[in-house]
C-alpha cells in the first residue's frame, strides 16, 4: 500500500523563512490540517545553519557572514553546522503514528534515507547510510540530515551536496581551535564530496540544471524506497503566514540565533 | 574572545573549564563548566553548558537537565547525566554519560 504524501517544491529563500516553513509545516502536519510532507527547497542567499546545540561564536564567524551577505539561522534539530550554497535541500515531515515512523532515531534515519540513497543511485551515484546522520559514498559524504520530534511527528531535513567549495565554506565556519586550520580544510576536502564530482557528466552540468536533476531522482527515490505518492502541492495560506511571522519573530531574531 | 580550551579562569568563588573533546562514539563536545576552586573529582558543579553537534530529543528537556546537573560534582556528572536522561525519556545521539566524563577525566587528569 502506498502512502500518500504532499509534495512542496518551494524554491529558493531566506535561512529565517526556511526554518519558519519547515516549522510551519510540522505544526500543520501535527494539528491534521495537512498530510504528511516532503518539500524541496534552495537557500538565497546562502547561508549558514547551526544545531540547536551549537554555540554560534563557536561555529560560525558572524562578521564574516554579514560582510558576505550570508544569512545565519539556528535551526530546531540537532546536529552540526553546515554551510548551505550549492545544494538540494529536504524536509520530510510525518507523525509519529505514521507507518513509516520508527521511535529509534537511528533506525529512523535509516529508514527515510532510504529515499535519499535511492534517490542518488538514480543519478548513478551508489551511497549509503552512514550513522549516525549521514549518507556517504566511496567513503565521502555527500547528504547530511537532521532530525527531531515535536508536537507528535517527526521532522527530518537534510542537505544533498550538489558543488562544495571547501575553501569559501571556512571562510565563514570557525575550525575547532584543536584542529591547524590548513590541516582541517585538507581533511574535509577529502572527506566530502558532490553530486557534480560523483554523477556521470556531473562536471559539464549546471547548477540549475543539477538541481533540478537532483529534485527529480530524489521524488523518485522517495517514491521507490518509501512506496509515497504524492499529491502535488503548495504550503496554504496559513502556513505560509506562519512561516513569515516564525521567520520574523524567531528565525531572525538574535535571542534564538544567539541562544547558545 | 574564546577561551583556550581547559583553561580555568579562577574568580576566587569559582573556576571556570572550557573543555572541548570528541571521544569514541560521541559527536564533538564543548563544555563550559563553573566549579568550587580546587579542582578534583569532587569538585562542585555550579553552572554548565553543553553545545556541539549532538542530539537530544526533546531538545528542550535537554535544556533542563543541564539545569539540573549544577550541584554534581565533576566526578559523579556522566553517571547523573545518564540518570537524567533516562528519566526525562531522552533520546540521544553522539552525546553519552560516559563521553562527558572522559572530557572531564581527561582535565583532571592533567592536574589543573
Amino acid at each position: 500500500m502506498a502512502y500518500e504524501f504532499r509534495l512542496l517544491e518551494t524554491g529558493f529563500h531566506s535561512a529565517a523563512f526556511n526554518m519558519g516553513l519547515d516549522e510551519a509545516l510540522l505544526r500543520s502536519v501535527a494539528e491534521g490540517n495537512s498530510l504528511p510532507t516532503l518539500r524541496f527547497y534552495g537557500w538565497t542567499p546562502a547561508a549558514v545553519s547551526i544545531g540547536y546545540f551549537q554555540g554560534l561564536e563557536e561555529e560560525v564567524d558572524s562578521a564574516a557572514c554579514r560582510a558576505a551577505g550570508i544569512d545565519v539561522v539556528r535551526r530546531i534539530t540537532g546536529g552540526g553546522a553546515v554551510f548551505h550554497h550549492h545544494e538540494v535541500t529536504y524536509s520530510i515531515i510525518l507523525p509519529l503514528g505514521h507507518p513509516l515512523a520508527r521511535r529509534n532515531i537511528l533506525e529512523s534515519y535509516r529508514l527515510l534515507l532510504g529515499g535519499i540513497v535511492e534517490g542518488l543511485s538514480l543519478l548513478g551515484i551508489t551511497a549509503e547510510f552512514a550513522p549516525i546522520n549521514d549518507i556517504v559514498t566511496g567513503g565521502k559524504k555527500i547528504s547530511g540530515n537532521a532530525q527531531t520530534r515535536k508536537l507528535g511527528c517527526i521532522l527530518q531535513h537534510g542537505t544533498i551536496i550538489l558543488d562544495v567549495d571547501v575553501d569559501q565554506m571556512f571562510t565563514v565556519l570557525r575550525v575547532p581551535q584543536e584542529k591547524a586550520r590548513g590541516k582541517l580544510i585538507e581533511d574535509i576536502k577529502s572527506r566530502v564530496t558532490s553530486v557534480k564530482l560523483c554523477m556521470p557528466q556531473g562536471e559539464l552540468t549546471s547548477f540549475e540544471s543539477l538541481f533540478a536533476l537532483t529534485t527529480q531522482s530524489l521524488k523518485q527515490g522517495c517514491v521507490r524506497a518509501l512506496d509515497l505518492v504524492f499529491n502535488s502541492s503548495s504550503p496554504t495560506e496559513s502556513e505560509l503566514q506562519l512561516a513569515e511571522q516564525l521567520a520574523r519573530e524567531k528565525f531572525a531574531s538574535e535571542t534564538w540565533t544567539a541562544l547558545r | 574572545m574564546p577561551r583556550r580550551p581547559g583553561v580555568p579562569l579562577s574568580t576566587g568563588a569559582h573556576m571556570r573549564l572550557e573543555l572541548i573533546g570528541k571521544p569514541e562514539g560521541c559527536k564533538l563536545l564543548r563544555m563550559t563548566i563553573d566549579v568550587e576552586p580546587l579542582l578534583s573529582p569532587s569538585s562542585r558543579i555550579l553552572f554548565l553548558s553543553i553545545r556541539g553537534d549532538f542530539f537530544a530529543i526533546p531538545e528542550e528537556a535537554f535544556d533542563e537537565i543541564e539545569e539540573a546537573l549544577a550541584g554534581t560534582t565533576l566526578g559523579e556528572l556522566g553517571k547523573k547525566f545518564d540518570g537524567l536522561v533516562e528519566q526525562k525519556r531522552l533520546e540521544c545521539a553522539g552525546i553519552t554519560g560516559h563521553g562527558l566524563d572522559e572530557i572531564v577525566q581527561k582535565e583532571l587528569h592533567n592536574g589543573v
